[in-house]
């Protein structure tokens, strides 16, 4: 019973949130719409808290990732003012997602700063770097291409359901295709295996031929990179580009992954578990606001949910 | 007068003994020696004195009163003071404040630390033990090893809140310390005893024992062995008694002796911690290296392993040259390490069975070296276990659910799953129980037969006279001999250790 709540504990109360909705906003919580705008809604925090999950299998992590998103979308905006193509634009600031986080491996496993104190100082940097680029101002209008802003407006139709058009938006589309590739990354590949085999001694993976450097430096730059992708999704979707936009993403990635590791006996983060920890955040977030509880309120209601979450599974594995 | 018995102390761990049922009286103003091998239960039964570990029995009188030592609180109150060997300093502080660490520091109003009053404090302490050139304002961070612990042990002397200071227990107090500042340490250490203090003191190095201590207390394989006057026992008795059993039963004999052809050279190899050192070793032959703890052992393993940079030296790995650049290139190159601490060099506790064993061997072990066969992984760890006679629920159990000799076998798995030409063990049977030990010492004679060379690093003399075919001696970083291990006695290995030929050492009681 208590292995059975230490495992299941979270995925209970993530029912409980379903279910105390559906009864409390009968008509339009469990609707078809309702999910598939949540989806759209969370699809930069799911890519942004898939890139983070990377990082953190290591132990790590990377306090970056909101003012890369920022950054990429300003260097991907000011790019088309300047007249490149889309294609080049967003290929351009994808590339600083890499090299962003690239930079953040070096510091972290060539220099050796720890991540907390290496990432801070990167955050300020990308910020100050999207400041200085843009001038402090949003790029929007005209200057952004249709093309660019048609991407998450558009998506796969999925039908008619009782004469309402749904479709599958792409932005939901190019989440999913980010979790299956970190899915794969991880859970199926040498590389994935010896990121967990660091974060759970990395002594003794160094001393197993682990090259723990060089790993440390791909899986920042991979989180640099979803990073960008998050920034660029998020600039496609309100058609504009701001130097701060990106900045409420670190923090929830790192609580998705928080929220997803109590799923774990040995607390380690698993990518579809942070994808569940993503979705409560979200799930809380949607409804409390069909509730019109004050965005205040809901964000007292939430930090309390992530605390209760992971209080209780590190009580229940403290009491065996 | 006896100021302290301790009857019938015993402690398991896990269901593994360490204490069975001890027996330890002090006099006052006594000097008394703990002596033993590794592993006899030395530490365990100093743990208990100090109130760390909770004894599973124990009848402990102070001044012929039933007492109970149930936290380090108690014991300083009880007037025990310790000397631990692992260093606890805190670098960023200063030497007066290391020293008060743990006490209530002087006040000027009741509040404010009164600074000048805890310097000059802290001065007396350290000039009790003759120490005038260490500035107690200085950081603790810029003092030399042997400074540090001069500092640490002078804590120890420092005037008592309240309680009186009735018995220093000192754990290899001079394993650091210079000559003189020995000698200083055992001026103090007699006052001690000649004011009515005592003092109970654990030491490898027996010479100290015979001319500081009283009288001594043997411990084996977590037993009391014996007890008496220092006056009335030889240096070889001593060793005797602590060595005790026969070795020959204890391991398994070699199926054929080493083959002719060398499997690794090492010529004039430096990294730091090491002096120039030249070496090789044969095929199918097992070289042990012996020492004092921190002779370079450690150090020289890990350099040919390449987690130690090397500063110079070639390498020749049969024909080829070697060169250790990073763990990774000795394992692809056919090396292979078991870490002296298995469970901070050694394992991914949390992960399981399998993914430790084949977490050296992925690239063979997957499609293409990119993509994990979690199928063939399991395959090739359980018919690894079965080599090396794991015990085990399955390949998918963590590691931390299994014992220590288990999990011993689980990373000696991991080291031969290449079957590598080289194999380097540091301390492999250490915290091992005695039927993994033995399991251990076949899985090696096995390997061997086959033709691997063995490096053998080991604090537990029999096992290097039990298994090797020749023992190198390490002494403050260099190789100092190599000698044959058939027909070597363990005190004469021993003195080596010291630095002492047998045959000097006769002379001089002669």
């Amino acid at each position: 019973m208590a292995t059975l709540l230490r495992r299941y504990g979270t995925l209970i109360g993530f029912l409980a949130i379903l279910i105390f909705f559906s009864v409390n906003l009968p008509d339009t919580f469990m609707t078809a719409r309702n999910w598939l705008n949540i989806s759209q809604q969370l699809s930069m925090l799911i890519v942004a808290a898939a890139g983070m999950t990377i990082v953190m299998v290591m132990g790590d992590f990377d306090l970056s990732v909101g003012s890369m998103a920022s950054f990429a979308g300003i260097v991907a905006a000011l790019l088309f003012t300047l007249g490149y193509p889309v294609w080049l634009a967003v290929a351009l600031a994808l590339l600083v997602g890499l090299a962003g986080g690239a930079f953040n491996g070096v510091l972290v496993s060539f220099i050796g700063i720890l991540p907390f104190v290496a990432t801070l100082a990167t955050l300020t940097m990308f910020s100050g770097l999207a400041f200085v680029v843009s001038g402090g101002k949003t790029i929007f209008g005209r200057d952004i291409p249709e093309s660019f802003a048609n991407f998450a407006r558009e998506g796969i139709a999925l039908g008619d359901f009782g004469g309402v058009a749904i479709a599958l938006p792409n932005l939901t589309i190019a989440a999913a295709i980010m979790v299956l590739v970190v899915w794969v990354l991880l859970e199926q590949t040498t590389f994935g295996r010896r990121l967990y085999a660091i974060g759970g001694n990395i002594e003794a993976a160094h001393l197993s031929g682990v090259a723990v450097r060089r790993l440390k430096l791909i899986a920042f730059s991979l989180t640099g990179f979803s990073a960008s992708v998050a920034g660029l999704m998020y600039a496609s979707r309100v058609a504009s580009a701001n130097p701060t936009q990106g900045s409420g993403l670190m923090l929830n990635a790192i609580a998705a992954v928080f929220l997803g590791m109590t799923m774990s006996e040995q607390s380690e983060p698993r990518i579809l578990a942070t994808l569940i920890g993503v979705l409560i955040l979200g799930v809380l977030d949607n409804g409390l606001t069909q509730m019109s509880v004050d965005s205040y309120v809901r964000q007292v209601l939430v930090g309390g949910i992530i605390v209760l979450a992971v209080a209780s599974s590190s009580i229940s594995k403290r009491a065996r | 007068m006896t100021l302290i018995s301790l009857q019938n102390v015993s402690k398991s761990y896990a269901g593994v003994p360490a204490l069975r049922a001890v027996n330890l009286t002090i006099e006052a103003g006594e000097i008394h020696a703990l002596v033993g091998e590794n592993g006899a239960g030395k530490s365990t039964l100093i743990k208990v004195l100090a109130g760390v570990v909770a004894p599973d029995t124990a009848e402990i009188m102070i001044d012929g009163q039933p007492a109970a030592i149930d936290s380090p609180a108690t014991a300083y109150r009880l007037g025990l003071r310790f000397i631990h060997q692992e260093f606890n300093v805190v670098p960023a502080l200063s030497v007066a404040e290391n020293i008060f660490m743990g006490r209530r520091y002087p006040l000027r109003a009741g509040v404010l630390v009164d600074w000048q009053r805890l310097n000059r404090t802290a001065g007396e302490a350290l000039s009790l033990l003759g120490i005038t050139h260490i500035d107690p304002r200085r950081k603790m961070a810029g003092l030399s090893l042997g400074d540090q612990m001069l500092v640490r042990i002078s804590s120890a002397f420092l005037g008592a809140d309240g309680a009186v200071a009735r018995l220093y227990v000192m754990d290899e107090p001079t394993a650091v310390l210079t000559r003189q500042e020995s000698e200083r340490l055992f001026r103090v250490l007699r006052e001690i005893g000649s004011t009515g203090g005592s003092v109970l003191y654990v030491s490898h190095r027996l010479d100290e024992v015979m001319t500081l201590c009283d009288k001594a207390t043997v411990l084996r394989d977590g037993k009391t062995i014996d007890t008496g006057k220092i006056a009335e026992i030889t240096h070889d008795d001593l060793v005797a008694l602590m060595i005790g059993r026969r070795v020959e039963e204890a391991y398994p004999r070699a199926a054929a002796a080493p083959l002719a052809e060398v499997a690794l050279e090492v010529m004039g190899l430096r990294a730091e911690g090491l002096k120039p050192l030249s070496m090789s070793i044969r095929k199918g032959e097992i070289l042990g290296v012996a020492g004092l703890p921190g002779s370079g052992q450690r150090e020289l393993l890990r350099a040919l392993f390449g987690a130690l940079p090397l500063q110079g030296g070639t390498m020749r790995l049969g024909d080829r040259p070697y060169l250790s650049r990073s763990p990774t290139s000795a394992w692809a190159s056919g090396l292979a390490y078991v870490p002296r601490e298995r469970r901070s060099e050694g394992l991914a506790l949390s992960r399981p069975i399998f993914e430790n064993m084949t977490l050296a061997h992925l690239k063979r072990l997957s499609l293409g070296g990119a993509f994990l066969t979690p199928r063939k992984e399991r395959r090739f760890a359980t018919a690894m276990g079965e080599n090396v006679r794991l015990r085990s629920a399955g390949p998918g159990q963590l590691c931390l659910e299994l014992s220590g000799g288990n999990q011993q076998k689980v990373v000696f798995a991991k080291a031969l799953g290449g079957n590598p030409d080289v194999l380097l063990l540091d301390e492999p049977t250490r915290g091992v129980d005695v039927g993994a030990k033995f399991d251990i010492y076949s899985i090696i004679r096995g390997m061997t037969a086959k033709g691997m060379a063995v490096i053998l690093v080991s604090s537990d003399l029999p096992e290097l006279i039990g298994m090797c075919d020749r023992i190198a001696v390490m002494r403050e970083g260099a190789i100092t001999e190599v000698v044959d291990a058939a027909g070597l006695g363990e005190d004469d290995l021993l003195n080596r250790c010291y630095g002492r030929a047998a045959s000097v050492l006769a002379a001089i009681r002669a």
